[in-house]
């Protein structure tokens, strides 16, 4: 295990010669060891072509990388932690809640409008989510950050899950998503239930859900 | 009519209020048998009971403030609780948390100390921004998140650290590496690259135990007073005698620009 969750919110990795973390600039709290840790300019893996990719996608957050021998504690803006182990599929997640991950990922972006076309785009809008967002895929850990506790729901092809748009963090794995409606008579008079805009997820996988409606 | 199904909200009175315990993660309740305690300005949220409040430094007091209150530069910042009850503390809801000192010696960011027993003494530390407890009892702080403990050798973020405990005060320590030779030269004159964030850090050795807090938000700073204008002491703004260096620029060898604008202080 190379995250290690010491409460809610702190994580504690171990850094071992040869392997690679990403984490979030200024993220670090403390470490014991020789630990360095290095700007990353392109923001993450890849080329220059990549880095281009996200500067374009608006998912280029500042990124460092941390190599050496020891043990380092990350925590970031009293966030609330949560440690995702991914097993060979692909995690979807906005580029700024990345508080940590391993090298051994594979970090790539997506444009929302390749899954569902417009309404993908739309639904990226509503989530807060832009018409990009950062995937990882492979074995590895990510720490992801969210305002308040975090719950995993799992998603099975007979039980979709329905998530508030603006507390959706997450998910990972096979995974449909759309954007239902329930625009009534009522919201054109502005007496709506505040919850027009449901983001359903069908599949196989599992999606985090955050205990707040507030971004990061 | 007091028991409540399912989760609704725990019910206190005075009897069921904790003695010197937490009542949840955010509140503190302090038990007084005509005792005494130092409290930090308005972070008492509630009490039961006749407690008395009263400002440092009226009279009465004197004699505490002399034996226990070991900065009278700063003593208009604390009341004296004093009475019969049960009191609640509280900050912003912060995790508060009671720490148990036994013959020892505890160093703490000045914001997030909020009650002390008059039996520890209350000292400011020669960091500026810092008070030291010296003695036996129990005080209370605050922390953004759980505090971490960990022991030294460990390097900590500036504004992660809550405080230390028993061990020599920490250093600064800076990555020479990043700063220095080609890459640093050319990244401090382009601005390219960016700073990592993490160039500095306090370096803490020897044995003891250092408190980290699990963000790096920091709580709002409490005067520590100032200190005497006097040569040596550090922070008092008077130089030292003697041949002194060039004043306030501190310079690498190998280094192309201002160590303080590149950390932006």
């Amino acid at each position: 295990m190379t995250f290690r969750e010491l409460n809610s919110k702190m994580v504690e990795a171990t850094v071992m010669p040869g392997q690679r973390l990403f984490s979030q600039r200024g993220a670090m709290l403390a470490y014991k060891g020789e630990v360095s840790f290095t700007p990353n300019m392109s923001g993450g893996q890849g080329g220059i072509m990549s880095m281009i990719g996200r500067r374009v996608a608006n998912e280029a957050t500042p990124l460092m990388t941390v190599e050496g021998s020891g043990t380092v504690l990350f925590g970031h803006g009293g966030h609330h932690v949560q440690v995702i182990n991914l097993a060979g599929d692909t995690l979807y997640v906005e580029a700024d809640r990345l508080l940590a991950f391993e090298g051994t990922l594979e970090q790539g972006t997506m444009f929302m409008g390749s899954q569902g076309g417009v309404m993908g785009m739309v639904r990226g809008q509503v989530t807060g989510q832009g018409l990009f967002t950062t995937t990882l895929k492979g074995r590895g850990a990510v720490a992801v950050m969210a305002h308040g506790g975090v719950i995993e729901l799992p998603i099975t092809p007979q039980r979709p899950v329905h998530v508030d748009p603006q507390a959706y963090v997450a998910h990972h794995g096979d995974v449909r998503n759309k954007l239902s409606t329930a625009l009534g008579w009522r919201d054109m008079v502005g007496r709506g239930s505040g919850e027009a805009f449901q983001l359903e997820l069908s599949g196989n996988g599992a999606v985090y859900v955050q205990a707040s409606e507030e971004k990061l | 009519m007091s028991q409540y199904a399912g989760a609704g909200p725990t019910v206190h009175d005075p009897t069921t209020l904790p003695s010197d315990d937490n009542v949840n993660n955010y509140t503190f309740c302090v038990e007084l048998k005509g005792s005494q305690w130092f409290l930090q300005k308005g972070k008492m949220i509630a009490y039961y009971g006749s407690i008395d409040f009263n400002g440092i430094g009226h009279g009465r007091l004197d004699r505490l403030v002399r034996t226990s209150f070991h900065s009278p530069l700063h003593a208009s910042d604390w009341v004296v609780a004093e009475g019969s009850g049960k009191m609640l503390l509280a900050d912003r809801a912060f995790d508060v948390n009671s720490y148990d000192l036994e013959d020892g010696n505890l160093t703490i960011r000045s914001g997030n100390l909020l009650a002390f027993q008059p039996t520890l003494a209350l000292k400011q530390s020669i960091v500026p921004g810092f008070l030291t407890l010296i003695g036996t009892g129990k005080f209370v702080a605050a922390s953004n998140g759980p505090v971490v403990f960990m022991e030294p050798p460990i390097r900590v973020d500036p504004q992660a650290l809550v405080g230390w405990a028993d061990c020599p005060s920490p250093c600064h320590h800076y990555d020479h590496g990043y700063m220095t030779g080609l890459m640093g030269g050319l990244r401090a004159m382009t601005g390219l690259g960016g700073a990592s964030g993490e160039e500095h850090q306090f370096e803490f050795v020897g044995a003891g135990t250092v408190l980290l807090q699990s963000s790096e938000t920091l709580m709002a700073e409490q005067a520590t007073g100032a200190v005497p204008q006097q040569a040596g002491v550090p922070g008092s703004g008077v130089p030292s005698t003697g041949p002194s260096q060039q004043a306030g620029v501190p310079r690498l060898p190998g280094q192309l620009g201002d160590l303080q604008r590149r950390f932006g202080l």
